[in-house]
């Protein structure tokens, strides 16, 4: 039989569950707490960092701007129109799904009703299979080590 | 000197820092500064330090590290006192609020949570659920269509995103509120539209953490969950 070392599993492994500590694939999410949040103490002085500026000012970018406009009505135009065309059939269904399980109440999971139409509407699309756990990334484990006191 | 200082933490707190480099292209050795009830966790300052991906990480495994031997309060990073004398006043000076913040963090950690969303069934969706939307589309498509229709689609389009987006975002939250005690988000951000931490007590992990699974699986793989934790609390500082 073979084994496959976890070492060797290439992209996916080595951002979430890197054994070493903040793995760059975890730092770059968490960029923001660390350098954003986190106790500041006022008499303290903070060092003068280039690149913090850069970082709030992507967070700022304005969505409502007519560039923003043109890049999707261009992307809405490049969709390809085949499998586009067959979305509208799917989705006479699920809208009437979503009506009934609106009307069931608390039946579906922890989602609101808001967003049960729009879970539902993702979801109709493909099927119900689960997303691979491989595929999920889950840093979320990594760090259980430091529970052990 | 300039020192550099990582985190707070309680007197009482076992500091296991072996093994661990400070921030700067030649780190200094962490050290810490005592006031009794409140320990800081410092090394010397770098010259010239910056936000360098190096240097992040030294000042995420501190914190991390702390983490595993109680609770921490991680400090920004970047912040440097004149000397350990100033980092002792400072201790002394608000040793009540910090000492109140470690015990009301006791126990707890935060996790942080960033989703996308697959902007191409997003579109597919929204021009398959809006007449108008596809009326313009194929307008447009098809050469017929007045000059300013792209922008009219595009805001039309636009809006929809935001709305269903919103309405994702709330969903998600309110999943997850139940097995947190607190939290706080950042504005969407590009291609991210909701960033969130959760403060989460340990013993409501488990039920945080399969909630936030149901939620994944719930979405779709075209809707991706990102979640990071368990972190020192840099949020709810």
């Amino acid at each position: 039989m073979t084994v496959v070392p976890q070492s060797a599993g290439g992209g996916v492994a080595s951002r979430g569950a890197g054994p070493g500590g903040a793995g760059s694939g975890n730092l770059y999410d968490i960029l923001e707490l660390i350098l954003d949040r986190g106790l500041v103490i006022d008499v303290f002085v903070r060092v003068s960092l280039v690149g913090i500026e850069i970082l709030k000012i992507d967070a700022r970018i304005v969505v409502a701007s007519v560039d923003t406009y043109l890049r999707f009505a261009e992307a809405c135009n490049r969709l390809d129109l085949e499998s586009g065309r067959k979305a509208p059939a799917q989705l006479t269904d699920i809208v009437g799904e979503v009506t009934e399980g609106g009307a069931k109440g608390k039946s579906k999971g922890a989602l609101s009703g808001a967003v049960e139409a729009v879970t539902d509407a993702v979801r109709g699309g493909r099927d119900e299979e689960k997303e691979p756990a491989e595929k999920r990334e889950r840093p979320a484990r990594r760090p259980a080590r430091h529970r052990e006191e | 000197m300039a020192v550099y200082v990582y985190s707070i933490v309680a007197g009482t707190h076992p500091l296991d820092l072996s093994g661990l480099a400070g921030v700067g292209a030649d780190p200094a050795a962490l050290r810490t500064v005592d006031s009794g009830r409140l320990t800081a966790v410092v090394s010397d300052a770098p010259p010239g330090l910056r936000a360098k991906r190096r240097d992040l990480a030294a000042h995420q495994a501190v914190q991390e590290r702390l983490m595993a031997g109680g609770t921490v309060l991680p400090l920004r990073f970047g912040l440097t006192a004149p000397d350990d004398d100033a980092v002792r006043a400072a201790l002394t000076e608000n040793a009540e609020q910090y000492a109140a913040r470690l015990s009301e963090l006791d126990g707890c950690a935060e996790f942080h949570l960033k989703a996308t969303e697959d902007e191409e069934s997003l579109l597919r969706r929204i021009l398959a659920e809006s007449p108008e939307a596809r009326r313009l589309n194929d307008e447009i498509r098809g050469g017929r269509a007045a000059p300013d229709a792209p922008v009219v689609l595009g805001e039309l389009v636009s809006q929809e995103v935001r709305a269903r987006q919103e309405a994702l975002a709330a969903g998600i939250t309110q999943a997850l509120r139940p097995h947190a005690r607190d939290e706080r988000s950042s504005p969407p951000s590009g291609d991210v539209f909701l960033s969130i931490s959760f403060l989460v007590a340990r013993d409501a992990e488990d039920a945080f953490l399969t909630a936030e699974k149901g939620l994944a699986a719930e979405l779709g793989d075209s809707v991706d969950l990102r979640l990071h934790g368990p972190l020192p609390a840099y949020s709810f500082v």
